[in-house]
């Protein structure tokens, strides 16, 4: 369970979120959506207490990033925009690297290399030294090794760019799955199509401010389109964000 | 969560181990550098040793007029080649070759001035751009010798003592030794045993926190339960473990090439045992703590290990900078120069390797200036990773 509450936060002039307001509940995948520059990069790291907020609360299963954020991190997968790897090492490497960094110990670590391999499936690639992996071999690391230490929260920046067809499907799956496992799961996405098929709640940020919470068809309810787009842009008050 | 910062430096370790290139580097450095000295004082001993023993070579042009001459000459180790004739061109051919030292050349009216007591000709062609200066010191101290006891053999058949030609009696002294004259091109070559210490973690140093950066791992990696000091201090203590090695195996090849070489020919000596060799290593661990500490630093304020490595050229150069110009200044050593890293660490192996007892202090400030310095840089790199600022530019 994720709750934040007018949240804000500046750098320099620029006011990043300028009072965010919203909860993510166990069990429930949870959409971050808005425009380029609307603060989700920001609030996501806030929520992992790589930064630290200028107002307002953050409470992440009771456990306040800013103040305790080992713990916190502990109960996170974060899943960043980049999927950056280390390509000297092998996927397994890294799942045991990142293992250890969560005080997982050897054997625990070994049971869930094989899990998130079965899941995701990547036994091809287990055992390969990183360097030359595809995009979607990349995600798939990156994937795993947010995964691997069965966080209670899940918190995805555009967990599906760059994937085919049948690694989207996986991931939906794999996503279902940790749904119904009772994860917290927070997805910031472009993807309208993703939106709808997989999240059962939506917050819509726009400069810096929450806009809308609520369930895809309630969004589309209140505003009265029927595209969940439409609906968006709408919410967001102009198509310049898009475009920017 | 003690043992976070070792499975850090597992990590780093492993991957290090891996990057061909930079294990290629480190290896050349290890056996580079030594070679570098070997040759160094390889050339140094050769010039020393040859001065004294190899036969000075000159050529005498017109020699049968002068049989005493020649025979001085040979009594001084002095190989005479002779010549019927030679035109200047030639003689500058000749001398530029470097192989002899001058050409004597006796002028034909040589015998009839000689005999005619008037001062007589002999020319000596020499070439001052060569180092055969003091080779050709002795030619000229062997002529002078034939002009006193052919003047003295004349005075002697007049009735005259020949010790009027010897009013003064100038007797030399040098008090340079040739360990004085070496002292400042071996101290340099000595101190730069460690500056190599900053080329051995370099490529660590960047890999793991630029290199980071460029591959867009580093947000990742600060999202995870785990403090900015154990990132740093993983990466560090990885570093620096790649650092202690090189210096080990290098120290170690030189060891073996300092104890094989004659160095007493140039006055200077390796004292050293192999047990001193390991407590000189021991003393280094804090300077390669350092190093590491230094390079990661500053590493990690490079968005990417092109930017690392422009900054690192020009930052290597500071540490080096003691190690240079301190033994050119030619000062006696004091306990002040036990206060900076690599300076130090030179002075310290210079003192034993001249087999003085150093006592307790200079060791201990050795071994503190480096940790003290290695601590500053590694709270200042964890403060950085902690900051917003450095967040945001990952």
């Amino acid at each position: 369970m994720i709750r934040v509450d007018s949240v804000r936060k500046q750098f320099g002039t620029v006011q990043a979120l300028a009072g965010v307001s919203f909860s993510a509940s166990d069990g429930k995948t949870t959409a971050l959506l808005g425009p380029n520059g609307a603060g989700k990069t920001t609030l996501l790291r806030l929520l992992v207490g790589l930064l630290q907020r200028d107002h307002g609360s953050i409470s992440i299963d009771g456990l306040d990033p800013a103040s305790d954020p080992i713990q916190a991190r502990k109960t996170i997968g974060f899943l960043t925009d980049q999927f950056g790897l280390y390509e000297r090492l092998t996927t397994r490497e890294h799942l045991i690297y990142f293992g250890e960094l969560n005080d997982m110990g050897p054997q625990e670590i070994g049971q869930r290399i094989c899990d998130v391999v079965a899941l995701l499936a990547m036994d091809d690639i287990i055992d390969r030294r990183t360097k030359g992996f595809s995009q979607g071999q990349r995600v798939k690391v990156a994937l795993a090794r947010t995964l691997l230490h069965r966080p209670r929260h899940l918190l995805l920046d555009e967990p599906t760019r760059g994937l085919d067809v049948m690694s989207t499907r996986a991931l939906r799956r794999t996503l279902a799955t940790l749904r119904e496992d009772g994860c917290c799961i927070i997805m910031a996405t472009h993807v309208m199509q993703e939106v709808s098929h997989l999240c059962d709640d939506v917050i819509v940020i726009a400069k810096g401010q929450t806009v809308a919470q609520g369930s895809p068809a309630e969004l589309c309810e209140r505003t009265g389109i029927a595209s969940l787009e439409d609906a968006f842009v709408s919410l967001v008050g102009s198509d310049e964000g898009i475009s920017a | 969560m003690s043992a976070k910062f070792l499975v850090v430096t597992r990590k780093e370790l492993r991957e290090a181990l891996r990057d061909r290139r930079a294990l290629g580097v480190l290896l050349l450095m290890v056996v580079l550098y030594p070679l570098i000295l070997w040759f160094a004082l390889h050339k140094m001993i050769d010039i020393s040793t040859k001065a004294e023993h190899e036969n000075i070579k000159i050529v005498v042009i017109g020699a049968p007029q002068v049989p005493t001459l020649l025979n001085l000459l040979q009594q001084k180790n002095v190989k005479v080649t002779t010549r019927s004739d030679m035109t200047d061109a030639e003689i500058t051919e000749l001398l530029r070759q470097h192989d002899y030292v001058g050409v004597v050349k006796i002028s034909d009216k040589f015998t009839d001035n000689y005999v005619a007591m008037r001062p007589a000709r002999i020319e000596l062609w020499f070439d001052s751009a060569s180092d055969l200066q003091s080779k050709l010191r002795r030619v000229e101290s062997v002529l002078h010798g034939y002009n006193n006891t052919v003047a003295g053999a004349r005075l002697l058949a007049h009735g005259v003592s020949p010790a009027v030609l010897a009013p003064i009696q100038l007797q030399y002294y040098d008090t340079a030794t040739n360990a004085s004259r070496s002292v400042q091109f071996i101290g340099a070559l000595l101190g730069m045993f460690f500056v190599t210490t900053f080329i051995f973690c370099m490529n660590t140093a960047m890999d793991t926190t630029a290199g980071e950066r460029e591959r867009r791992s580093l947000e990742v990696l600060l999202a995870q339960p785990v403090r900015p000091f154990a990132l740093i201090s993983g990466k560090w203590l990885a570093t620096a473990a790649l650092a202690v090695v090189g210096l080990a195996l290098e120290l170690t090849v030189a060891h073996f090439i300092l104890k094989w070489m004659p160095l007493e020919e140039i006055g200077m000596s390796w004292r050293v045992s192999l047990p001193m060799l390991f407590g000189m290593i021991a003393c280094a661990i804090p300077l390669c703590l350092f190093a590491a500490a230094f390079e990661i630093a500053l590493a990690m304020n490079a968005k990417t290990f092109k930017e690392a490595q422009t900054m690192m050229s020009f930052a290597i150069l500071l540490p080096m900078l003691p190690a240079i110009i301190v033994p050119m200044l030619d000062l006696n050593t004091a306990t002040w120069m036990y206060a900076f890293p690599v300076l130090s660490n030179q002075t310290l192996l210079m003192e034993v390797a001249k087999g003085q007892a150093v006592g307790v202090l200079p060791y201990l400030l050795t071994v503190c200036s480096s940790l003290l310095a290695a601590g500053l840089a590694v709270g200042f790199a964890s403060w950085r990773l902690h900051s917003e600022k450095y967040v945001l530019g990952v």
